[in-house]
């Protein structure tokens, strides 16, 4: 297995963006490209994570689509779909791809137009990650899946709301000074308590916004890294699992089995602890969602992910820098760019380039979560010695 | 009081809520009804506020995680939204177009 580095990146702002999933996968890959010095000939292939823009916009079959438009017809390419992990799955693929040694230089790109939709179709592509014939067919959301969970959690860890407010608040904070986040106004532990009630005990400003966006990555092999960049950052670890198809099918729902195995794999690989991390954007796309990911990430034992963020400790100046992009709470969720979308803002941290940089950033991760904790990638990344 | 309409492995007895195609256990294709006690503990509770698309209009509506005494876990519409907390004691009703109806006990 060789070493893999990211030599590039691009990305679009997430918001409403008024643009399809070519268009805003054009953007990001040719921002990637022009970032680094990689010419259209090095490209051996393109991996494309997207998750519903065959059902909202009738468009599949995006990435070859997207390749020739930026320039590089005639190389192989895919798309991968795993719900809100899909191009965290597209990284995932394409890095394998370089270790093995089957491809030198790989473009990743994640895309998702979802803002023009109209609200019935909206919800039914994004039901579409959760299994239809079981939980789908009785009326669970993914609000109400976390809804779910966070009352068992609070059932189990007595956690109270305003603990758990505390994560919307932070994040909030995080992308007010984030040019690439849809919401960039603050809000209070009361704003969030009295916003109106989603799926109990959630509440609308527990859950992340829909937004449209593209984000890109070029990865290659570190040995080549130099010539292309004069700042790679080196991927030390690559974990993906898949989990349960539902809630009924954990045995404890509060800890979803498929960010343990992901990060423990990533760990393992990076030969790393969890406590050596500098920074995590990890998948928030609700509020319980952080308190859960955190503790599965192994950040905080049980229990203790929700008074960690009240507390101050997952603050950008804090002990655990959580999501200080604002995570998917600020920046929305363009469900197949936010994986790839979570490097991009770890790549700045460690080039000490953020809007809200961690000071001193070496070592940071990423977690993407699909479905109802039914797929997950974890990569971990590191200055480039 | 209503059985609650369980799904029995025919080749190795694994139980399930919802129906199966094949036995995660042991991969078999056979299987035969089999009814369990219908009465059920609250694992887990929500309260779907904003549907989707295939269930708009039927709002509030409760939905629980519930485990069966022959443990069977399953995920379940509570009738009523009578606001159930987890421990609570609740009843199977009936099985409707592949939904599992519940009332609190």
């Amino acid at each position: 297995m060789r070493d893999v580095s990211i030599v590039g990146m691009g990305t679009t702002e997430f918001g409403v963006l008024d643009a399809g999933v070519k268009d805003l996968g054009v953007r990001a890959v040719s921002r990637a490209l022009r970032s680094c010095d990689v010419s259209r000939a090095d490209v051996d292939a393109l991996y494309l994570g997207n998750f519903v823009a065959g059902i909202l916009e009738g468009q599949e079959n995006i990435a070859p689509l997207v390749a020739d438009s930026v320039g590089l017809t005639g190389i192989p390419t895919m798309k991968t779909e795993g719900a809100c992990a899909s191009s965290g799955i597209a990284l995932r693929q394409a890095y394998q791809a370089v270790a093995t040694g089957v491809h030198d230089v790989v473009v990743v790109a994640g895309v998702e137009s979802m803002t023009s939709a109209e609200t019935t179709e909206f919800t039914r592509a994004l039901n579409s990650a959760a299994d239809t014939q079981t939980e789908g067919k009785t009326g669970l959301t993914f609000p109400g899946f976390y809804g779910l969970w966070l009352d068992r959690y609070m059932y189990e860890h007595g956690t109270t709301r305003e603990e758990v407010a505390a994560i919307p608040v932070k994040n909030r904070k995080n992308g007010a000074t984030n040019p690439r986040a849809r919401f960039r106004d603050p809000i209070t532990i009361d704003d969030v308590v009295e916003s109106r009630l989603v799926a109990d005990p959630l509440r609308l400003y527990d859950c992340c916004p829909a937004a449209d966006g593209g984000a890109a990555l070029v990865i290659a092999a570190s040995d080549r890294a130099r010539e292309l960049t004069e700042t790679p950052i080196q991927v030390l670890g690559s974990g993906h699992a898949s989990g349960r198809s539902g809630a009924y099918r954990y045995d404890d729902l509060t800890t979803l089995d498929a960010t343990v195995t992901a990060a423990t794999d990533a760990y393992a690989q990076a030969n790393i602890s969890p406590t050596d991390l500098d920074v995590v954007e990890l998948h928030d796309c609700f509020s319980a969602a952080e308190i859960g990911d955190s503790e599965d990430l192994g950040l905080f034992e049980k229990g203790e992910g929700a008074t960690a963020a009240a507390e101050g400790v997952t603050a950008v100046d804090g002990d655990v820098p959580i999501n200080p992009s604002g995570g998917l709470l600020s920046k929305g969720h363009p469900v197949g760019a936010t994986g790839i979308g979570q490097v991009y803002e770890v790549c700045l941290q460690l080039f000490g380039e953020h809007e809200n940089q961690v000071d001193g950033a070496e070592l940071a991760l990423t977690h993407n979560l699909g479905g109802s904790g039914a797929v997950c990638t974890v990569t971990v990344l590191g200055r480039d010695a | 009081m209503p059985a609650f309409p369980a799904t029995e492995c025919a080749d190795c007895g694994e139980l399930y809520g919802f129906p199966v195609v094949a036995c995660r256990a042991c991969g078999s294709e056979s299987f035969e009804a089999h009814d369990v006690d219908g009465s059920g503990t609250v694992y887990a509770r929500t309260t779907i506020r904003v549907p989707g698309a295939d269930h708009q209009g039927q709002e509030p509506f409760e939905v629980c995680v519930v485990d069966l005494a022959a443990d069977i876990r399953i995920t379940a519409r509570i009738l009523d939204n009578p606001g159930l907390s987890p421990g609570d004691s609740v009843q199977f009703v009936e099985a409707r177009d592949g939904v599992f109806f519940f009332e609190a006990a």
